[in-house]
């Protein structure tokens, strides 16, 4: 009975209501913007500074989900350690996993570095792969569309606003991946270091060489025995850090191995100057080539 | 929100009648750092069971809490010397933690799901377990008066404290333990009042905490130890100026 009433409201609801939608990650809530405008009412629950794995629950985050239609998650158990507990506390029905109010990102897209055979010893392995693919510039236009088509589904009315707008970011989007492939090609071949696996997308896609990573495991902080091998590398340009990382490890092997600390933005509001997707990646290329 | 905002209160309601109790048995007996000590020591249980196994065991963390118990009913054997000893538990019990932790992956991450979980996110029936839990360990701890033996008194109800320790780290973290545990105990001891006051008082703070955490959308559970933890400090400091002044 309940769940009738409900379907009843929610098809009543629709007709003249915006959607309130909410994501977890910024970078989630621009491609929202870009593709549903004033149509949505967007709420974003980590902030770009944050580690995204571990975002620190308040209640007002409850408060959004309990009156959201739609969810929309980078998946791939990025939000495991936060995101599970919140759901449930919102008691509500609509976005669920698995039901139409629950999109997640992770399922468009093709994630690098599933392990063969999952073993605890391997470290902090997302058993799906690498969840931090929204690095690769390549993967947004996929991700756009996943979202319009959600918002279609859920809104038909606004489908022809949402297409419309989902057409004119794809332009955009073609246009400046042309010239990122471009300027990121110059760096096909450097070597790095990276503190964590988060920008491997990316380096995968231009042809960087990520020798090592600073972390002995995914999760796990640098151990001495690890900083003693990492310190006979030879010919590494940078070592990459995220903007939550500690400096004080990478700074010790840079100066060991002559190679130069980059602090590079992860998300849209990691750092002042990235301000939308496309300061993202530019700022990621800037930083990289080290202009 | 207003349902999630009434069982936060009511949880912290239930947590309150029988920490309190504890908390003013503790403060009476000088020794507050048993808490921390035996919360410290069920977590690192639960670490433990996460490097065996990769799952968190409820039972390993009760069988730690439950030594940690033994021991410091164990250390009042060496009557002033107790706390010194507690405060050591503590330190041992923290350091195994982060000594097993190193060695896990994932470890951090599970382990802080476990730990320093929020209050916000005790589901309803877990707040009805927990009542049930207290209303039967409060039972018991009112048939300790009937125990003969002085030592065998001081092991059953540093045994019932574990047990009540270990469940509620469980659920709300070490920290808010502490702090529901402590502050309204001594506010109370310190105003020469009983456990009627610090129920009284402490549900007070712990609603005015819970309502300014929503209002101001803090984490919630920091934000009880926060005003526990500010008006204890204000009302001793209060106290103290207060009483030197009468001359006491």
């Amino acid at each position: 009975m309940e769940r009738l009433i409900f379907l009843f409201l929610s098809l009543v609801s629709f007709s003249f209501a915006e959607l309130r939608v909410v994501v977890t990650y910024p970078w989630i809530g621009e491609l929202v913007r870009e593709v549903g405008a004033d149509r949505v009412e967007l709420y974003v629950i980590a902030k770009g500074t944050e580690d995204p794995h571990f975002v620190i629950p308040k209640p007002s985050h409850i408060a959004k989900l309990r009156s959201a239609d739609l969810l929309v998650i980078q998946g791939a158990q990025l939000e495991a350690g936060f995101l599970p507990p919140l759901l449930l506390q919102s008691n509500n029905p609509k976005i669920q996993p698995g039901s139409e109010g629950f999109l997640d990102l992770s399922s468009f897209v093709r994630l690098i570095e599933k392990p063969e055979v999952i073993s605890r010893a391997m470290g902090d392995v997302h058993p799906e792969g690498n969840p931090h693919y929204n690095l690769d510039p390549h993967n947004m236009p996929v991700l756009a569309r996943a979202v319009k088509e959600r918002l279609c589904q859920l809104d038909g009315e606004g489908c022809t606003l949402y297409e419309g707008r989902l057409k004119d970011f794809l332009g955009r989007w073609e246009e400046r991946l042309k010239s990122w492939d471009k300027g990121f090609s110059a760096l096909k071949g450097v070597k790095v270091v990276a503190y964590h696996s988060l920008f491997n997308y990316l380096l995968k896609r231009y042809g960087i060489v990520l020798l090592e990573t600073l972390e002995p495991l995914p999760g796990i902080p640098p151990t001495r025995d690890h900083i003693q091998r990492l310190i006979n590398l030879k010919g590494v340009r940078s070592i990459l850090l995220g903007v939550y990382n500690e400096e004080r490890t990478a700074r010790f092997v840079a100066g060991r191995i002559g190679a130069r600390v980059v602090v590079l933005p992860h998300d849209v509001g990691s750092i002042p100057e990235v301000k939308d997707l496309f300061s993202l990646y530019d700022e990621l290329l800037r930083r990289l080539k080290g202009d | 929100m207003t349902d999630l905002v009434i069982q936060t209160i009511l949880l912290s309601f239930i947590l309150l009648g029988i920490h309190s109790y504890f908390g003013l048995e503790i403060v009476r007996r000088g020794i507050v750092f048993a808490d921390i000590a035996v919360a410290q020591f069920s977590a690192a249980g639960l670490a433990l069971s996460l490097l065996l196994s990769g799952e968190p065991s409820y039972l390993i963390s009760v069988v730690f809490a439950l030594l940690a118990g033994f021991l410091v009913a164990l250390s009042k054997r060496v009557g002033e010397y107790s706390e010194a000893f507690i405060g050591l538990l503590y330190a041992f019990g923290f350091s195994a933690i982060v000594l097993l932790l190193s060695r896990s992956p994932h470890g951090m991450e599970d382990y802080l799901r476990l730990t320093a979980s929020d209050i916000l996110f005790v589901s309803r029936r877990e707040i009805v377990e927990t009542g049930i839990l207290y209303a039967s360990l409060g039972f018991l701890l009112y048939l300790r008066r009937h125990i003969k033996g002085d030592f065998f008194r001081e092991l059953l109800f540093f045994t019932l404290f574990a047990l009540t320790v270990a469940s509620s780290v469980k659920l709300v973290g070490v920290l808010v333990v502490f702090s529901i545990l402590v502050a309204p105990a001594l506010v109370s001891v310190m105003l020469g009042k009983g456990l009627i006051f610090a129920w009284v008082y402490g549900a007070a703070v712990n609603t005015a905490g819970i309502l300014l955490s929503f209002r101001l959308d803090l984490p919630t559970g920091f934000s009880l130890v926060f005003f526990h933890a500010l008006l204890g400090v204000a009302l001793t400091v209060y106290v103290a100026t207060f009483r030197r002044r009468k001359g006491y």
